[in-house]
């Protein structure tokens, strides 16, 4: 039976958009799985090992729903991985074994791993499984697709940082959020040339700038760490960027698909010289993960003036339980409240807004107390003279 | 010079490395006690909440060892790799920042190294000499001989394992260990497989004596770091692509090895809760113990496991054993 050749990929965030249009330029029919919901979830739940972490269990019940819904086509399940220290370096395979046991038989599981040693293993591997991704194109509509996705990511990150920037200070709650929604379609659905991308996100932007606004307002900054995938996937993690911009507070995430790809593939200088100087005395031993990174990242942070800094982590995820660990002395070095959250399947969305409300009032009563002082101290120098 | 030596982690596996490498260049040892309550209470309170339990444990012996006043350096060391491009896990390799960020006070106290064991006697050598001049040693010619010393030591403790003797047994005969390797290894009538890290396979009390109860029962324990890794190399084409780390593979491929082999009757492996590792090769034995149809049971453990239980689910794989023998269930 001949079956249609699907691609489908693992959804993060907003930016599947540009995935999505990266396979649709190389001319392959692509499905993103739906964000999850409580069924995928315990499909996923109930089919992985227990103590696996929890975006495995996400992701795997997001395809094998997606698997399940269309038993006509044959799908080509992409998964970008490594081979390090943190588990992510095993998806596939347990993909494969775990999807093929539960009886569903009408996939494949792309890998495309970096370059490990041994190297003369290492390159032709990566590059067979680079054809393997892209198949046979020419070379230059395989790049087209790389710089036209990157495109649609960059584009789509400045918008979602417009985002957060406006709720704060928005005057009628909600308009940035429908102004967004509609310029991420718009991207979403743009064509394949840069020229008009650019002329979207300029567009927008200028439209979201209109917005009515309450301005110099002088409101408390929170930095979101932590690890990726779960910072970066909005479904996963409750929006806890929207709650707590709704919140009133300027939220800034220091992970994004761009900064990753440059700082952790390219590994910028500038990347490298901030591990090195910051991190010493703390964890100065790459673990995987995004576990130096969250404490590089709460340092930088504190630098930067802000107030308070929360690290999601998945429950049980390795790299990040040590920077927990070594967060607490951070918190106490440095003078900034840390808020640890573990997300699993049991995460319920009340409690976790209770606990983002109780971290909000105590940075908003931090902030008091220090006014207070600061102007005590002002007293204090006036009489003294 | 005495140093400490926290009974947890690797010290299930390079204790006789470094116990010939301290001793012969004339430093007394300190093991800290066999893991008990106290232990176990003062690792909990000191460690992250999520982190597994062998990791808080080894915060417990390393705090015990830190209490003690005679005790001039605690021995904590970073080891990364453990074989060609395989390496530890993070937790494991992040060790010393972990107790250091735990016991900020005694920071000086504790002495560190980066390891590199798959790279040879050279990178070894290096490490072992930096250690040496932590603790005020720097002759280079009688380090070279107390490594040598090390590795002897360590080659006759791997011997030993291959015969058939548990590491217990290994820690216990230290200094005559040519005795036990001429020492016959009894045969009973079942043998049942443990497969897990050697930190959890042989701390008895955290996971409630598995081994003594085993044997017991008239039952041969064997542990996968008895295999030689040449006899399971080509597992690797079932698990589609190796493991990242070393202890993982030996558990994984030893429990599948063993789950091949006609004189073994059962394999159980042994975790702790929320080792992430563990999750991953629970897996595959599970898989493969669909294909083979050999009996397989978990047993994970937590600072809360209770002995009852544990006992019962012993007696029950014990149970099913024997019907699978044809021996009938237990008398009493």
């Amino acid at each position: 039976m001949h079956r249609k050749i699907t691609y489908t990929f693992p959804r993060m965030g907003y930016s599947y958009a540009a995935f999505e249009s990266f396979f649709k330029i190389l001319g392959y029919d692509v499905m993103v799985p739906d964000p999850s919901n409580s069924k995928t979830l315990k499909e996923g739940v109930s089919n992985s090992p227990e103590g696996m972490c929890f975006p495995f269990k996400i992701l795997l019940g997001q395809f094998a729903k997606l698997l399940k819904e269309n038993p006509d086509r044959y799908f080509k399940i992409v998964s970008l991985e490594s081979y390090g220290p943190c588990r992510f370096g095993y998806y596939s395979p347990l993909y494969n074994k775990i999807l093929k046991d539960m009886g569903v038989t009408n996939f494949e599981v792309v890998n495309v791993e970096g370059i490990y040693p041994p190297w003369y293993k290492g390159i032709p591997r990566f590059v067979k499984k680079l054809v393997k991704l892209v198949g046979w194109h020419a070379p230059w509509t395989g790049i087209k697709a790389f710089v036209i996705a990157g495109w649609k990511v960059y584009a789509i990150e400045q918008l979602e940082r417009k985002l957060y920037h406006l709720i704060p200070r928005e005057k009628v709650s909600g308009s940035s959020e429908k102004a967004f929604n509609r310029a991420f379609e718009r991207i979403h659905r743009a064509p394949n040339r840069i020229k008009s991308i650019k002329k979207i996100l300029k567009e927008e932007i200028e439209k979201m700038d209109q917005i009515d606004r309450v301005e110099n307002v002088d409101i408390p900054k929170v930095g979101l760490v932590g690890e990726a995938y779960m910072l970066m996937d909005y479904s996963n993690n409750l929006e806890i960027e929207k709650k707590l911009a709704y919140m009133g507070i300027d939220v800034d995430r220091s992970l994004w698909v761009t900064n990753w790809t440059l700082d952790r593939i390219l590994k910028t200088k500038q990347h490298l010289k901030h591990m090195e100087e910051v991190n010493k005395g703390y964890l100065d031993f790459f673990i995987g993960g995004d576990g130096q990174e969250s404490i590089m990242n709460t340092i930088l942070y504190k630098k930067k003036g802000f107030e308070g800094v929360i690290q999601v982590l998945p429950f049980g995820c390795l790299p990040e339980t040590v920077a927990k660990q070594i967060l607490s002395n951070v918190s106490e070095d440095y003078d900034i409240p840390v808020l640890s959250l573990s997300f699993d399947e049991q995460t319920g969305e009340a409690g976790f807004v209770t606990r983002l409300e109780a971290f909000v009032d105590m940075l908003k009563s931090r902030r008091e107390i220090e006014s207070k002082e600061s102007k005590a101290k002002k007293a204090e120098s006036i009489t003294a003279h | 010079m005495k140093i400490g030596i926290p009974r947890g982690l690797y010290f299930y596996v390079y204790y006789p490395l470094w116990n010939g490498f301290f001793t012969s260049l004339g430093h007394e040892l300190v093991l800290s006690m066999p893991t008990n309550k106290e232990i176990l209470n003062t690792g909990v309170a000191n460690a992250v909440d999520d982190i597994c339990i062998s990791v808080k444990v080894y915060h417990g012996h390393v705090k015990y060892l830190l209490d003690k006043k005679d005790v001039d350096y605690v021995f904590v060391p970073r080891i990364v790799s453990e074989d060609k491009y395989k390496y530890t896990c993070p937790k494991l390799a992040a060790m010393p920042d972990l107790i250091k960020s735990a016991f900020r006070k005694d920071e000086k106290k504790l002495l560190s190294v980066v390891m590199y064991m798959n790279q040879g006697r050279k990178a070894l050598h290096e490490a072992f000499s930096e250690v040496g001049k932590k603790i005020g040693e720097n002759d280079n010619g009688k380090i070279k001989k107390a490594l040598k010393a090390g590795i002897e030591l360590q080659n006759k403790a791997t011997q030993c394992l291959r015969k058939g003797h548990n590491f217990l047994e290994v820690v216990g005969n230290m200094q005559n260990l040519d005795k036990l390797l001429e020492k016959p290894v009894k045969k009973k009538r079942y043998t049942v497989a443990l497969a897990g890290f050697p930190y959890d396979v042989y701390d008895g009390y955290m996971n409630g004596d598995v081994i003594k109860r085993l044997q017991e029962t008239n039952m041969r324990v064997v542990t996968t770091d008895m295999l030689d890794p040449k006899v399971y190399k080509h597992y690797t084409k079932y698990m589609i692509k190796d493991l990242f780390w070393h202890q993982a593979n030996v558990a994984a491929k030893g429990g599948m090895y063993y789950m091949d082999s006609k004189d073994i009757d059962g394999v159980v492996t042994i975790s702790s809760f929320n080792c992430g590792i563990s999750a991953i090769y629970e897996k595959l034995l599970d898989l493969y113990s669909k294909e083979t149809g050999k009996p397989l049971m978990h047993i994970v453990v937590d600072e809360q496991t209770g002995d009852a239980g544990l006992v019962t689910r012993i007696e029950a794989f014990l149970d099913l054993i024997r019907v699978k023998r044809g021996d009938g269930l237990v008398a009493s």
